[in-house]
Formats: C-alpha cells, structure tokens, sequence
C-alpha cells in the first residue's frame, strides 16, 4: 500500500514537475527520410535514413531540423550550409520533390506525411547531400563572368550606365548560383558535361547585356555550337524551381534571340 | 560453394555499379567517360565545341522558321479540307524537315557523340536515309497519288466505303 502511494506521489511530482516545461504538449514527431552514401563503403548501396524530430522544439524551415538531426541524433549525416538565409546557395538539396534551399523550404507542418531530401538530381555525390559541383564552376569560369573592356574610364573612377541600362540587369545579378535549376533540368542531366545549364546561361546573359561590356562578340561566338546553348528545349523547370524566383528560362530565350539575327 | 559464394558477390556488386548501365541504351557500345564529368583539372574551364553557325543560331533558326510555315498551311487544310497540290506539296516538305529537325535533336540529346561514339554518326545515317524515302515518298504521293492531306482525309472516309 505504502509503496503504492510513494508510486503515485512520485508519478503527480513527475508530471508536476515536467508541467512547467514545453515538453509536456505531445510532441509533434515529424519524419524524415534523408538520403544516405558513405565514400568511405563504396560497395554499400545509398539508402533512405528516416530520422524523427520533435517539431515543437525545432526551427521552421528544413535546414533547423536537419541542424537539430546532426546536432542531437547522427553526427554523421553531412550537407553544406552556411549563410541560413538564402544568400549562400550551400544548401541547394532535393526536398519532397523539388530542388530548393533548405534554409528557405518551410517543414510541412503535417506531421502524418514523410519529408524525403535527397542531395540534387542527376550529380555525382561526395557524400549524404553533398553534391559534386566541380563540372557546374568549370562551366561558369568557361563564361568569363566578369566586366571586359578595352579602355577606362578618363577619370579613373567607375564605368558608368544609365538606370535604363542598369535595369537590365535586374532578375539576372541576383543568382546566387546554388544550381537548382541546372540540376533540375532533363537536358542538363543527359548532357552536363557539354551543355552549359540554366544557371550558367543565364549569367552569360547578364554579361551579354551588360551595357559597360564590350566583349559580347566572343560571348556570342562561344554559344555558337549544338551543345552548349541549344540542348535547351524550353521545358522550363529551371524557372520553376528557382529558390530565389528568378526566370532563366527567359534569359535563354533572350541569349537565342539575340544569336538568331547575329 | 566458394567459387558460388564469389560469383553471387560478383553479380551483386556488378548491380550496384550498375547506375551507368541503367542510363545508356542497352546493346549499344559506349566509350569511357572522365570520372565525374570532369575533363582537365578543376581549375581549368570548361571548353565548349568549335563554334559553327550552322550547329548554332543558322540551325535554330531554320528549325523555327519551319516549325511557324506549318502553322498557317496546316490551319488552311485544317479549316478548308482542300488545298492546292503546290501547297500540299510544301505542308508535305515542311513536316518533313520539321520531323528530320526534331529526331536529329532527340539523337543529339540521347545518343551523344560523347558516349556513344561512332554509334552517333550510324543514328543519324540511318535518320537521313529514312528521310530520303520519306522524300521519295512524298513526292510519289502528291505527283501520282492524292497527296497528305487526301491521305489523311482517307482515314475518315474509309468507313463510310465500308459501310456503303
């Protein structure tokens, strides 16, 4: 009998206690299944690791719950994150379907459906979600992205532009180049090592427009073979999956219209 | 039982590398690719094909300027159900080209001159010579038959022969 009520006293100090805390709204356990490969077992097929995190105590967006699954369940699962803002591009993944930021993807808050991540479409994998962007920066460098003139300014100072030519720019300077819409394109993945992608196109098309560049003849002359411009049908997923809501599709089109009369 | 053993490992171990093979067109040789997609060091660009206008904006341009000539002749058959031999012959021609454009522009996508090789080149013999017969064809058809749009109107008159 004693030791009944000593059970009980303990079981009302318990939940008395714990009363005062969050923990004691149910938790609001969320799955996700994260892909898994580890170089280091090469012969190891890659695999879904589901992990289940509490969301009443875990950030919004998808990056806090894999920060809280690295931090407190599997150090070991790896991906690249740095800015957690959307302005660094390092967390570009595959979420539920579609290539976004992890750091701007909101959980879905319906804990009765899975989440699945998987590393972006189509890439060799270093490991878990790190993709293998190697071929991605060659093919940006082989643009030339930056200002070519062959004369400067007489004062020394900056080149100048008018705000018309200025405009122009905008919706094109803002990529951050996390490679979303390259990866989600059925061109790119039967073609990367040859045709250039969404996201490199569309830089090249910043450049091409640029008012104060003057090298958009070899620029021009560059695109001028099948593969690296025209391996794009238009099937627009790049503009669909665009995590900052910019259009390359557009810019492609633009780069074509501009070779046709050339 | 070993050598059993072996085999089994072997087998299962050749699936798991078996990504490259579920990617390419099975019976067809492919050549060795650069680990990763990436040729020379990382440091170094990208080098994209010899520029060529007739690969680049001059085959664009001909491809939609085809693709826009079909519309109006393929809408005046459509909506008068007759047009003249001349221009069944060019709505015939135009299709042609439009179908030889779009089939060269799948082999380009997926049989690659980077992976298959010479494989490359036989698909596109093959896609030409098709398209010479087709042209024979063609011509046989509008020159002593009733030309595309009459064969296409066939389809719909053949039934009601038969039910005659």
């Amino acid at each position: 009998m004693s030791g009944v009520l000593r059970r009980c006293a303990f079981r009302l100090a318990g939940t008395r206690s714990l009363a005062t805390t969050a923990t004691d709204i149910t938790p609001r356990l969320k799955t996700f299944k994260i892909y898994r490969w580890n170089p280091d077992k090469p012969a190891e097929k890659p695999r879904l690791q589901e992990y289940q995190v509490n969301l009443n105590d875990c950030g919004p967006m998808v990056l806090d719950a894999l920060l809280k699954i690295k931090n407190e369940q599997d150090a070991t699962l790896t991906f690249r994150r740095s800015c957690r803002e959307g302005i660094c591009g390092s967390c570009a993944m595959n979420i539920g379907g579609r290539n976004t930021l992890a750091c701007l993807c909101k959980i879905e808050p319906d804990i009765s459906k899975q989440t699945k991540i998987y590393p972006l479409p189509h890439m060799y994998i270093v490991k878990d979600l790190v993709p293998d962007l190697t071929n991605f920066y060659k093919q940006y460098k082989s643009i030339q992205p930056y200002l070519q003139r062959s004369k400067v300014p007489e004062d020394g100072k900056e080149n100048l532009q008018s705000i018309a030519d200025r405009k122009k720019l905008d919706g094109l300077y803002e990529c951050i180049l996390c490679a979303c819409c390259s990866t989600s394109c059925p061109s790119y993945w039967w073609n990367q090592e040859e045709y250039l992608g969404p996201a490199v196109l569309m830089q090249a098309y910043r450049w091409l427009i640029d008012s104060r560049d003057e090298a958009s003849k070899i620029r021009k002359e560059m695109l001028q073979n099948s593969m690296s411009l025209y391996r794009c049908h238009t099937i627009m997923n790049c503009t669909r999956t665009c995590p900052k809501g910019l259009n390359p599709g557009k810019a492609i089109a633009e780069i074509k219209k501009a070779l046709a009369t050339d | 039982m070993f050598s059993k053993n072996i085999l089994r490992l072997s087998s299962a171990r050749a699936f798991q590398t078996s990504s490259k093979r579920s990617l390419t067109i099975p019976f067809l040789s492919t050549l060795p690719q650069a680990p990763g997609g990436v040729k020379g060091t990382v440091n170094d660009a990208y080098k994209p094909p010899a520029p060529h206008k007739t690969h680049g904006s001059y085959h664009w341009d001909f491809e939609r300027v085809v693709a826009i000539g079909m519309m109006p002749l393929v809408g005046t058959a459509l909506a008068s159900g007759n047009i003249s031999t001349v221009g069944d012959s060019i709505l015939a021609s135009l299709l042609l080209a439009h179908v030889y454009v779009g089939f060269q522009s799948c082999i380009i996508d997926y049989i690659p001159k980077r992976v298959y090789g010479k494989n490359h080149n036989y698909a596109m013999y093959l896609l030409t010579l098709g398209s010479l017969f087709s042209a024979v064809g063609i011509y046989k058809l509008e020159a002593e038959e009733i030309g595309i749009i009459g064969a296409v109107k066939q389809l719909w008159n053949h039934k009601e022969e038969k039910k005659a």
